[in-house]
């Protein structure tokens, strides 16, 4: 990347990628003192071509790498390719599956949420307390996981036609026992932090984004969300079973990385709602339909999209008739929420000592904005 | 007269030469005799030496001195580690030291003072080797004026005591600024300008709140100011000065909330990034010892300082009994306090200490005044 020419009296500093707190990434901050005048994203070092991967796969074999863009999300990054292939070749998917991918995939919006509370409060300077907090009840959704679906990460269970298996004897009573172990753990961490007096000093009124700024800058997500604006794919566009399921949209007014957090606490109450609903409600019936292990697809193009725990996620498939796709285009979460980022310190004054809490506000995975 | 002449050449050669020979040769059979009777008498000697300052030195090499200051160091980030630790839902240290892992900070110790130390390039080395030796140095001296008992002050300087303490802590911050220049990256000196925008702020509320604790016990010296806390702690009377000197320590420490010049997530470690090896230990350490010298003032301003019931029957021993009990009470509330709040951000800081602290310390000022002109104090 050429670097962008700096004005005089301001200094450039670089933020990563061998920061303690930058992940895998680097930024470049243009700094007068305290105030920073500008944001520079530089990314790529994570690049490892998972789109042309996916090009020279069959549409099962697209399945593994693709899980590998969000490691803490893999049911929702997964399903979204599942489904464009879905519809590309025409599969239906019995009901019972699609209750079986919207538990996976709030329980992974739940597994993704919590990582990213324990790096907001690593970044406003707690002590790891709350990161090791999350982390440990991690194990709790992990177990479930692996009880399922066999792993604990990268569980590639949602298959083109369905799920892999059906849901294992009294599992529906474990769901509910660590959802309300889950609920419990929830207070603590609502007054560990946004109830905290100096957390608070630390994100309220921080890198205030406007609903139309949001809009039009192209957020998504929880940073969307928590500016108020109420968009979400699942009841937008309901894909799996989400249009049987009763939850709401998340949104909070104050537009501040306050706000982003907040929407991220709320949703994981949600989502804790979907799961009890579905451990109660999941009807009968086979969880897979046969298909081809190497499919034929008719040439053209489908678009689908989900709503991921950082955003919506699109996968836009062209085919051409033969075993795999022509090309796979992905519009990551992140990538849209970088752009975002770096124009917050021209929308909002963002202090030196803000960059890492409004970098995790908007819950950055570089491997999935890197691709 | 050629007679005389040479004669007299003769005694002006003979004083010249031989009178400075005759001197030299003295101090040297002198300086023999002298050394030879040192050698003989050696052992007697150093047991007259001892036995003239043993208290002196007691002091120097156990309590407010080096044996002390190590032996705090090594307690508090042995305990900070298990302590934090178990908040954290983990064990902490556990394999060096069946099983307490006590000797993990040894082993750390040591391991940093095997490592390379990596030099910046382009740098004046030994002003940037200078500083973190300097920075837990200095704070260190001023444990010197602490007194632990009417007779245990190692440097007894009358009304002097309490502005010499701030002279010599007020020195303490200095370092750091130019530990942060010296080290020529951008994130030492980002981490520099925030020790100098900090202590300055925290300084002034700091020194106004034992102002008025020298008014309230009508006098600057730390000893008078102890004994005037006998019937009630300075606390009581200035719970105002009692939070902002509370507040003040922890700023002085750079301890969190207040650990702005050192934030690992925005400035690695602030100015300390350049440091490695051994030099980074010193670094460490100087954060305990500031953390040390600070809180003893504290306790001996607020808290009664060595005040307590005669419990050993030697009264200097309860002394500092009570002196260190309070002390390890503070220590552990303060460490609690790591583990329940992030860090606040600069501006933030800059305006408690500054918009909150500076004018109450003046009101509580205020207060003692007419505290003490009222007589009711």
């Amino acid at each position: 990347m050429s670097e962008p020419e700096i004005k005089p009296d301001i200094m450039r500093m670089s933020w990563g990628p061998q920061h303690p707190m930058s992940g895998q990434t680097r930024i470049l901050l243009d700094v007068d003192g305290e105030k920073v005048h500008r944001i520079i994203a530089d990314l790529g070092f994570t690049h490892r071509g998972i789109e042309k991967t996916l090009e020279n796969r069959t549409f099962f074999q697209g399945i593994i790498p693709i899980e590998r863009m969000v490691m803490a999300d893999t049911a929702n990054i997964g399903l979204g390719y599942i489904t464009a292939i879905e519809e590309s070749l025409g599969i239906e998917v019995p009901e019972r599956a699609n209750w079986i991918r919207s538990l996976l995939c709030e329980m992974g919006r739940i597994n993704s949420h919590l990582y990213a509370f324990g790096l907001q409060a690593e970044a406003t300077g707690y002590f790891p307390a709350v990161f090791l907090w999350t982390t440990t009840d991690r194990t709790v959704l992990l177990k479930l996981f692996e009880e399922l679906t066999g792993a604990r990460w990268s569980y590639n269970f949602s298959l083109p036609g369905g799920v892999y298996k059906d849901l294992p004897e009294g599992f529906e009573a474990k769901v509910i026992e660590g959802v309300h172990y889950l609920r419990r753990r929830f207070e603590d961490y609502w007054t560990a932090m946004v109830e905290n007096a100096v957390f608070e000093a630390r994100c309220d009124n921080v890198a205030v984004l406007k609903p139309e700024d949001a809009i039009r800058l192209g957020a998504t997500g929880p940073v969307l969300r928590g500016s108020g604006v109420a968009l979400d794919v699942r009841k937008d566009e309901p894909y799996a079973a989400y249009a049987d399921l009763d939850f709401d949209v998340i949104t909070e007014p104050a537009c501040d990385v306050m706000a982003r957090t907040k929407v991220r606490f709320k949703e994981i109450g949600q989502s804790l709602r979907i799961m009890e609903q579905i451990a109660n409600e999941v009807p009968g019936g086979p969880v897979r339909t046969r298909v081809p292990l190497i499919p034929r697809s008719k040439p053209g193009e489908v678009l689908s999209r989900v709503e991921t725990a950082r955003g919506e996620m699109d996968v836009h498939m062209f085919t051409d008739g033969g075993s795999n796709p022509y090309r796979v285009k992905i519009g990551s979460p992140t990538l849209r929420n970088m752009y975002v980022f770096e124009r917050l310190a021209e929308l909002d004054e963002v202090l030196m000592a803000d960059i890492p809490v409004v970098i995790n506000s908007i819950d950055p995975w570089y491997l999935d904005s890197d691709r | 007269m050629t007679m005389i002449s040479g004669l007299m050449l003769w005694r002006l050669v003979v004083t010249c030469v031989y009178l400075p020979t005759e001197l030299i040769g003295k101090w040297i059979s002198d300086m023999i005799n002298w050394g030879l009777d040192l050698l003989f008498h050696l052992p007697a000697y150093t047991v007259e030496f001892l036995a003239l300052n043993s208290k002196p030195l007691l002091q120097v090499l156990i309590l407010p001195g080096l044996a002390f200051v190590l032996v705090f160091a090594i307690i508090a980030v042995w305990f900070e580690r298990k302590f934090l630790a178990r908040a954290m839902l983990r064990v902490g240290p556990y394999y060096c030291g069946k099983k307490s892992g006590v000797l993990q900070v040894f082993a750390d110790f040591l391991k940093l003072f095997m490592k390379e130390i990596i030099v910046p390039e382009g740098i004046d080395f030994l002003f940037f080797a200078a500083m973190p030796i300097l920075v837990s140095t200095v704070p260190a001296m001023a444990l010197i004026l602490i007194p632990f008992d009417q007779n245990w002050v190692l440097w007894d300087i009358g009304s002097l005591s309490m502005p010499m303490f701030f002279a010599i802590a007020g020195l303490a911050p200095l370092i750091p600024i130019f530990a942060g220049w010296a080290a020529n990256n951008k994130y030492t000196f980002i981490g520099a300008f925030r020790v100098a925008y900090m202590y300055i702020s925290a300084e002034i509320p700091l020194v106004l709140c034992g102002a008025a604790v020298a008014i309230m016990a009508g006098s600057f010296d730390l000893l008078k100011i102890v004994e005037a806390q006998k019937s009630m702690w300075f606390a009581v009377p200035q719970f105002v000065g009692f939070v902002i000197f509370f507040l003040g320590v922890i700023i002085e420490a750079e301890r969190t909330p207040f650990d702005i010049p050192v934030a690992e997530v925005e400035l690695v470690l602030g100015w300390r990034t350049e440091y490695s090896g051994i030099l980074f230990g010193f670094t460490m350490m100087a954060e305990y010892v500031l953390f040390q010298a600070w809180s003893l003032l504290f306790i001996t301003l607020y808290l009664g300082g060595f005040n307590g019931p005669n419990i050993f029957g030697n009264i200097t021993l309860s002394h500092i009994f009570w002196l260190l009990v309070k002390f390890v009470i503070l220590v552990v509330l303060i460490i609690l306090i790591r583990c329940v709040f992030p860090r606040l951000r600069l501006d933030q800081m800059l305006k408690l200490g500054w918009r909150y602290m500076t004018p109450l310390a003046v009101i509580n000022l205020a207060l003692v005044l007419v505290m003490k002109l009222g007589g009711i104090y």
